[in-house]
């Protein structure tokens, strides 16, 4: 292994044109994480006829730069305009968007970056730690383990929601709009009203887009000014972003489990990046005991979902090197990329040329930490776009954010959703609802769903067929947990206050 | 004198007009819509096929592929069905995935057989597959089991179509049968069979030649009149004396518009079949492990015709397996 890892470190050395290629990838890939709508999914599709003339490692050194970046330049969309880049950085805008209303921007795109990059380093190196059981790992999740682990990512949620009750029907909302579409399994339409445009569900990035962009934009419309409420101009500083950057690693922790959740359900086919930085937020707002500003803007809840949208990339290549087998949307387009310059994914490739993987993950790593560099120098003049007037400013994000949500299918019927959303959100915030449980519930509802159909039809109608799978058993004792820990939580609190008396 | 020029000029630029727009087809880029995002076969197909057929058509042409997904397919082909027939829309359709909706009794806003059909690029055959460590290493063995679930994808989808018309003809209606669907695609499905979700499965051929070859699967039997050649040890369903099983395949056809001009869809139709016939082409087109069975646009249209006889047969057997 450690003799691939050389030749693939000379290789990329030995031609100027590797290096060329590299930063290709990563400018179109950070150019193409920024605006909403397009992302890594739609870079590779447009590159690939560009590759056809090149060697197979050159294609896989454009192609992991366009991988490595991706998330990184979402993440700078989502804190400054609240509307994610690409689908997977949703939940950087939780804690990212009011750090910049608080004219604190600058930090946070310095720890987004940072934490991507380090999240992309992690996932990487977990990667190659697991390679050798790479197939076990992807066939320890069933129909029954992602039951459960929706379900625990719906348990956290709803304890880490301030209040349970706006907290319970936000999510109720949520499950409601993902049941919306077409059964696959029932094969019945649900809530379509014989409408084509239902018939697919809503996804994700126009729901989101309207609840986070657009409604904020309604709110800043409302209030006037400029987004950022404290500061001016002025005091703009490149330390910022060092700060940022110290933020991630005081905040190592985070970011190693933020990984360690990316890598495994990048690792897990049908699941994607969504749901990896989205559980990685709600275990992070979990855990943390001392000064819980989540969602408020606490630099945590930024580290976490990009610490874990870059390490998913890493965990992707689990069952593409195992079965050949895509763990995410655009692991599936680089499949295409492999095949159609003459290689065989799956376990052979690993076997027979194992440097061109090394050449994959070098190049990867190399994407990541050039594209935090990149965005880290960008900080400093992107983020005066939070000083811009609303006047300006309100009519160019509403344009840009019904844009990108066009373009994600190019369907008009996203816009309309997208605005739909956009007043619901407005009034969510008027009325003090959590929009990021409704967000999450709607994510993981039709995961839940549709493996709890399949496991009753496995189990044939008994329930108790959970409890034999072990994954499912695991994370089953999870969501009690998680269920308990406000509970131990304030008894502690109890003790110590009654302790207090004593004395 | 003056007069006379400006009429000249006058009658040369409008000549000059007319020229552009009645010239020879095509005179501008053609789209081909893709019913399905990118990254699937589809995609594949299109993007490796355009720029071979731009080239056939002519110098300034380019041929741009055009993603338009949703609700399985159907939304793009109705786009394709209802644009202008004037051949810079066409589209890349599915069989017998666009014949299933209307056998399984759905509202469709396409007519396969009116549209104008250019010609089949591939077709691709089915494999019967069980876990490398099963007991079950022939059809016999399949139905000697008691308890048979086949993992699939949803209901609706050419895959479950497959499994159910298979079943039927196989006899395995009589036994403790399930139908574990709703997978996400058939890389899914078969993950889920290595992981023992189910005992077996139907995939196309070229999604689980890899699980093959890695031993983590056994094929036991093919679609299609030959053997294939990734599996030379695997029976066919008629040598094993199921013929009705024969002629279960995806197809991916291009077509346009209804009623195109009879000049632009033989155009079309020359340029595609010399594509299928560049040895340039056909290079690429193995390297991205396509299955090319070129048919010409006549051909083509008959296979909507065989299709809508073959599944008509079996409609009573498509029903949805797991009904709420």
């Amino acid at each position: 292994m450690f003799e691939s890892l050389l030749t693939a470190f000379s290789y990329l050395l030995s031609d100027g044109i590797n290096f060329f290629y590299l930063a290709l990838g990563v400018v179109v890939g950070v150019l193409f994480g920024i605006i909403p709508g397009l992302g890594g999914a739609t870079a590779i599709a447009l590159l690939l006829p560009l590759t056809f003339g090149m060697a197979p490692e050159q294609a896989i050194i454009l192609m992991g730069g366009v991988m490595g970046a991706v998330s990184a330049g979402g993440a700078v969309t989502a804190i400054l305009l609240n509307t994610p880049g690409t689908a997977p950085n949703a939940a950087t805008c939780f804690d990212g968007y009011p750090l910049t209303k608080q004219g604190k921007a600058g930090l946070a795109i310095g720890a987004a970056a940072s934490a991507s990059a380090m999240g992309g380093i992690f996932g990487l190196l977990i990667l190659v730690m697991v390679l050798p059981v790479a197939k076990t790992i992807v066939l320890w999740f069933g129909p029954p383990a992602f039951f459960m682990l929706a379900l625990l990512g719906l348990t956290s949620l709803t304890v880490s929601s301030g209040n349970m009750i706006r907290g319970l029907i936000a999510g109720c909302i949520g499950l409601f709009i993902g049941f919306v579409g077409y059964d696959e399994i029932g094969g019945t339409e649900r809530y379509t009203g014989g409408n084509d445009f239902l018939w697919d569900g809503l996804s994700i990035v126009p729901v989101l887009i309207g609840l986070f962009a657009i409604a904020e934009m309604l709110v800043l419309f409302v209030k006037g000014g400029t987004i950022t409420e404290a500061g001016s101009q002025a005091n703009i500083r490149f330390s910022d972003t060092l700060q940022g950057i110290k933020a991630t690693f005081k905040n190592i922790k985070i970011v190693l489990s933020g990984s360690v959740i990316g890598s495994l359900i990048g690792a897990v086919p049908g699941i994607g990046g969504v749901v990896a930085s989205f559980m990685s937020y709600s275990f992070a707002s979990q855990i943390t005991k001392d000064d819980n500003n989540f969602g408020k803007g606490d630099i945590r809840g930024v580290i976490a979902p990009e610490s874990a949208n870059n390490a998913k990339d890493g965990g992707g290549l689990i069952p593409t090197l195992a079965f050949g087998v895509p763990g995410t949307a655009e692991m599936a387009l680089f499949l295409g990329v492999l095949i159609l310059h003459g290689l065989n994914p799956g376990p052979m490739l690993l076997i027979e040329r194992e440097y061109t993987i090394f050449v994959l993950i070098l190049t990867m790593l190399g994407a990541t930490i050039l594209s935090t560099a990149f965005i880290c120098f960008a900080a400093y003049y992107l983020v005066r776009i939070a000083y811009i007037d609303s006047a300006i400013l309100i009519p160019s994000v509403i344009s840009v954010s019904l844009v990108g949500a066009y373009a994600v299918h190019n369907t008009l019927g996203d816009v309309f959703a997208a605005a739909f959303f956009g007043l619901l959100g407005y009034l969510m915030i008027r009325y003090d609802y959590p929009r990021i449980t409704l967000v999450i519930a709607l994510v993981l509802c039709s995961l839940m769903e549709r493996n709890y159909t399949q496991s009753m039809i496995m189990f044939e109608g008994n329930w108790t067929g959970f409890f034999s799978d072990n994954t499912a058993l695991v994370l089953f004792l999870c969501s009690i947990g998680a269920l308990c820990i406000p509970l131990i939580q304030a008894l502690n609190k109890k003790r110590k206050n009654s302790g207090g008396t004593i004395e | 004198m003056r007069f006379l020029i400006i009429c000249t000029s006058i009658l040369v630029i409008l000549a000059g007009c007319s020229g552009n727009t009645e010239g020879e087809f095509p005179q501008e880029n053609i789209s081909i819509v893709i019913p399905y995002g990118p990254g699937g076969g589809f995609d594949t197909t299109v993007r490796v096929f355009a720029p071979y057929f731009a080239a056939q058509l002519g110098e300034d042409v380019n041929v741009l592929p055009q993603n338009m997904p949703g609700t399985g397919g159907r939304r793009g082909t109705a786009s394709i069905f209802r644009s202008e027939p004037d051949g810079y829309t066409i589209g890349i359709l599915n069989l017998p995935g666009l014949v299933l909706p209307s056998i399984l009794g759905e509202k469709v806003d396409y007519e396969l057989k009116q549209m104008s059909w250019i010609g089949r690029i591939e077709s691709q055959d089915y494999v019967l597959l069980v876990q490398e460590s099963s007991d079950i290493k022939s059809i016999e063995d399949l139905q000697a089991v008691d308890k048979i679930t086949f993992v699939s994808i949803g209901y609706g989808t050419t895959v479950l179509a497959a499994i159910q018309i298979a079943a039927e003809q196989l006899g395995l209606m009589d036994k403790d049968l399930k139908f574990l669907t709703g997978y996400s695609g058939t890389n899914d499905q078969l993950v889920a069979l290595v992981r023992g979700d189910g005992n077996a499965t139907i995939s196309p051929i070229s999604t689980a030649v890899q699980y093959v070859r890695s031993g983590n699967l056994r094929p036991l039997v093919v679609t299609g009149n030959n053997r294939n050649s990734n599996f030379p040890d695997t029976p066919t369903f008629s040598e094993l004396g199921y013929p009705g099983l024969t002629d279960l395949n995806v197809q991916r056809s291009l077509a346009g518009p209804p009623e195109m001009d009879p000049n632009v869809l033989s155009k079309l139709r020359d340029a595609f079949l010399r594509v299928m016939e560049d040895p340039e082409f056909l290079a690429a087109a193995a390297l991205a492990a396509m299955d090319i069975a070129p048919l010409n646009g006549e051909l083509a249209a008959a296979e909507i015709d065989a299709n809508f006889r073959y599944y008509e047969k079996f409609k009573t057997n498509l029903s949805n397996p797991n009904q709420l």
